[in-house]
């Protein structure tokens, strides 16, 4: 189920609300993690029965970890954890790309399995990972009430696009948390907001890049305009869809970590990669780049490391070339900046600004292709490879046509809105104003929502490969 | 306002208008039928087992809340007025508005498309016309954007190599060249089709092209004054109605036209007045959607008969046409299998005239 859909908006989440809020205490988990069950089957019914599957080995591993710790069956069984989560994830999302490589390279063609992905699978394998190894590591408790286990893992909130909540972060919370109206009305607003950049500008630009995948009338400039496009799409799906989960997360009271912080203003990568899906970056670092050796290693290592966690960031994202190109692209630019260009971005941080948006604009088209061929197809077209024109009559049009939309795009994207507000808010008699203002623009957004989604619009869900 | 008192407000209002909303939603009696969009609407999915394992139940139950929205039409507009207003997107939905004209963006051309129309019309010509009948017509209408797009900016095919394109895989027609002779006025502002009242002239000349008697003396009568076309519900702007006339003269009073949709004849009218009451108005010429008609005059002064394998164009232009002929047959392939056409016509030196508009040519998978 989408949140940007009236069956959510408007069937599930006030039955949940109303079954959550009139159900004592003790029975809230158990409202949530029957509720997020629903939610999850009725995008797949089949493989809600995965999850709970993985859901239980979690929790096995974890109180068989807990038991033996200290001892080396617990690093046992620890393994078996992650072995057992990560063949699921690897089954169902990579054999097909393993089968074709192989197909490829030994010229055999063993059929592919050809399976539907289970969505969300990537995000809640990770969290069962991170919860098994807190545990093994002793950072936190075992879970002995299965209930809260698997409400952490399915909590709908954030169960198909994250953010990757960890175990540690609402480990109190699933026991012990509060409801409050300053939390509940701080929970609408970040919805609404969260709502609004998917389908009134993350949609919106979605129709262009469609329209430029469709376009026989490609020029050098419209492949630009899409890379932008495609770039404040993603941008707005995911961190709108973070925002919808951190709101409706606090809600039911939790509080969920950040996952985006205006990305696109960073003056280097290095600093796009802790504005951006902060909680993969975070646990990339804490579960593999940490444990490799960090940066406490010889040079050579450290490039290792590095690029294993690049490799493995790109190939979370897809199981495709692309992806790890993707990321592997990511894993030189840091590599570049770390050893050389760290301290003169930061002293040019007008160049740095472009050098970001531009490399981010490339790296987003490498990621939009359904494949490497395209991707390079795609890469070279920003280049005018292929023997395409400068420009084109539909590159003129769509300009035209979503000139504000982009331009409203880009201002969403950066803190401008936020910080003006907040110096506004400084003045007593602006902050009434602001106060008094905020309800209207809050209603308009929910009306012009509920609008796009009647209408039937453009509405696709972005995170069917992850 | 104090933060407190916002915070509680803004709960209450909110909860207030999710849960209203949604005893609406969920109480709302259904709707059959879109006036507007003019679409059965979709109903409420039967549960069952396997329909929620296949995943069906979910999707048919996604397109019945979007369906039955509360208010959707309201909301469309809200969302198309937003869209082109705010947003100032050129269209939405594919859908435009220029000189207080609504249009439908009709590109790219479709190569494709093209090749599968011209191997229909080459499947009748091989199989009925080509040791038959010598006097074999094409003309091609444009849709609406030949003479709006070029000014208002919006894409538009290039129609000059779509009509080059096409006249080169029917190289057995005559083409006979409309385009010259209508303007955007000759539309409707709301509907994708021409105005009969509009087009004797393009009459005459293709009678006169087809060596056929015309002549241009008709009584206008109105039909209504509020004519809201096939656009103006998609595109969910708020618009002024069209007029609805069509033309008549003693000839096309006289003329039997009679219908074949279940095979049998039965004897109809030349413009059906309650249809122009009915879901699309533009069905009053001829009936709408009909396989195969006959128009007969016993009035005519030549003993020649026309073929007409038209579209929905053809529904206004061939009552015009009448005059000239002591029979036409008129056949849209859209509605009968064009292998079955030997069982109810006898084609046997008659003119034959192919007359589509470019959206039709262009999307033609109906075709059978």
């Amino acid at each position: 189920m989408l949140f940007s859909s009236i069956p959510f908006l408007y069937y599930f989440l006030p039955i949940v609300l109303i079954a959550y809020s009139i159900t004592p205490r003790v029975l809230k988990n158990t409202v949530l993690l029957l509720a997020s069950l629903v939610f999850y089957a009725w995008g797949e019914p089949k493989y809600v029965f995965l999850m709970i599957a993985t859901v239980t080995l979690g929790y096995i591993f974890g109180l068989l970890i807990d038991k033996f710790r200290g001892k080396a069956l617990a690093k046992v069984f620890l393994f078996l954890s992650a072995l057992s989560s990560l063949a699921a994830l690897g089954y169902f999302k990579y054999a097909d790309f393993f089968i074709e490589n192989f197909n490829r390279v030994t010229g055999l063609s063993i059929p592919l399995l050809r399976l539907a992905l289970p969505i969300g699978i990537s995000f809640y394998t990770f969290q069962i990972l991170s919860y098994t190894v807190d545990v093994y590591r002793g950072t936190v408790g075992v879970q002995k009430n299965p209930i809260n286990l698997a409400t952490y893992v399915a909590l709908f909130p954030q169960l198909i696009a994250g953010p990757i909540v960890r175990y540690s972060d609402i480990e109190v919370q699933l026991t012990k948390r509060t409801h409050s109206f300053e939390k509940t009305a701080d929970g609408i607003r970040r919805f609404i907001f969260g709502l609004s950049k998917k389908i009134i500008l993350a949609n919106s630009l979605g129709e262009l890049c469609d329209a430029f995948h469709q376009s026989a009338d490609k020029s050098v400039a419209f492949f630009w305009l899409f890379a932008f496009c495609y770039m404040l799409q993603v941008y707005f799906d995911f961190s709108g869809y973070s925002d919808m989960a951190i709101g409706l997360g606090k809600l039911f009271g939790f509080k969920f970590m950040e996952n985006f912080n205006y990305p696109f203003i960073s003056a280097s990568i290095t600093e796009f990669w802790r504005r951006w899906h902060i909680s993969l970056g975070s646990w990339f670092r804490d579960y593999v780049y940490i444990p490799l050796g960090g940066n406490r290693v010889k040079r050579p290592r450290l490039l290792f490391n590095i690029f294993v966690v690049w490799f493995l960031t790109g190939f979370w994202h897809g199981a495709e070339w692309n992806f790890i190109i993707w990321g592997l692209y990511f894993g030189i630019l840091l590599t570049i900046e770390k050893f050389f260009l760290l301290d003169g971005l930061k002293k040019h941080k007008i160049i740095g600004h472009i050098y970001v948006i531009f490399f981010t604009a490339i790296s987003f088209v490498i990621f939009s292709a359904d494949s490497l061929t395209n991707a390079l197809v795609y890469a070279g077209g920003m280049i005018g490879l292929g023997g395409i024109p400068l420009v084109s009559g539909e590159w003129i049009y769509y300009l035209r046509s979503y000139g504000i939309i982009l331009a409203v795009g880009i201002i969403a994207a950066t803190p401008l809105v936020k910080n003006t507000i907040n110096r506004l808010k400084e003045n007593d008699a602006f902050e009434k104003a602001i106060n008094v203002l905020e309800l209207p623009v809050l209603i308009v957004l929910v009306v012009l929502c509920t609008a796009y989604l009647a209408d039937g619009s453009f509405n696709p869900f972005l995170y069917f490969r992850f | 306002m104090k933060n407190k008192l916002k915070n509680i407000i803004s709960v209450i209002l909110f909860a207030f208008l999710l849960f209203a909303t949604s005893i609406v939603c969920i109480f709302k009696p259904e709707t059959a039928f879109s006036e507007s969009e003019r679409r059965p609407l979709a109903a409420k999915p039967e549960l069952s087992v396997e329909s929620i394992f296949s995943g069906e139940y979910m999707e048919n139950f996604e397109k019945y809340t979007v369906d039955q929205f509360p208010l959707r039409d309201k909301f469309r507009t809200l969302k198309a007025l937003f869209t082109t207003k705010i947003f100032a997107k050129m269209d939405n939905n594919g859908l435009f508005t220029t000189d207080e004209h609504i249009s439908k963006i009709e590109y790219p051309q479709n190569d494709e498309m093209l090749k599968i129309s011209a191997e229909k019309f080459s499947f009748l010509y091989e199989s009925y016309l080509k040791n038959t009948n010598p006097n074999i017509y094409l003309s091609i209408v444009p849709d609406k954007n030949f003479y709006l797009a070029k000014d208002s900016g919006h894409l538009a095919i290039d129609y000059e190599k779509f009509i080059s394109d096409f006249k080169a895989l029917v190289p057995y027609m005559e083409y006979i060249d409309v385009t010259e002779l209508l303007t955007k006025d000759d539309y409707y502002r709301t509907d994708s089709h021409w105005k009969q009242e509009n087009i004797p002239d393009i009459a005459e000349h293709l009678a006169e092209k087809m060596n056929s008697p015309f002549s241009s003396e008709y009584t206008k009568v109105t039909v209504s004054n509020d004519f809201y076309g096939v656009y103006a519900g998609q595109s969910a702007l708020p618009t002024n109605p069209d007029t609805l006339n069509y033309l008549t003269n003693d000839i096309i009073e006289s003329c039997i036209v009679t219908y074949y949709d279940t095979g049998l004849p039965v004897v109809g009218e030349m413009y059906n007045i309650d249809k122009a009451n009915g879901k699309d108005p533009y069905e009053m010429f001829l009936s709408g959607t009909s396989p195969l008609i006959t128009i007969e005059n016993p009035n005519s002064i030549t003993n020649k008969e026309l073929i007409l394998f038209r579209d929905s164009f053809g529904s206004s232009i061939a009552p015009l046409l009448a005059q000239g002929y002591k029979k036409i047959t008129v056949v849209d392939i859209r509605y009968v299998q064009s292998a079955f056409l030997k069982n109810f016509i006898d084609f046997n030196g008659q003119d034959v005239l192919f007359l589509y508009s470019t959206t039709l040519l262009n999307n033609s998978t109906a075709f059978r």
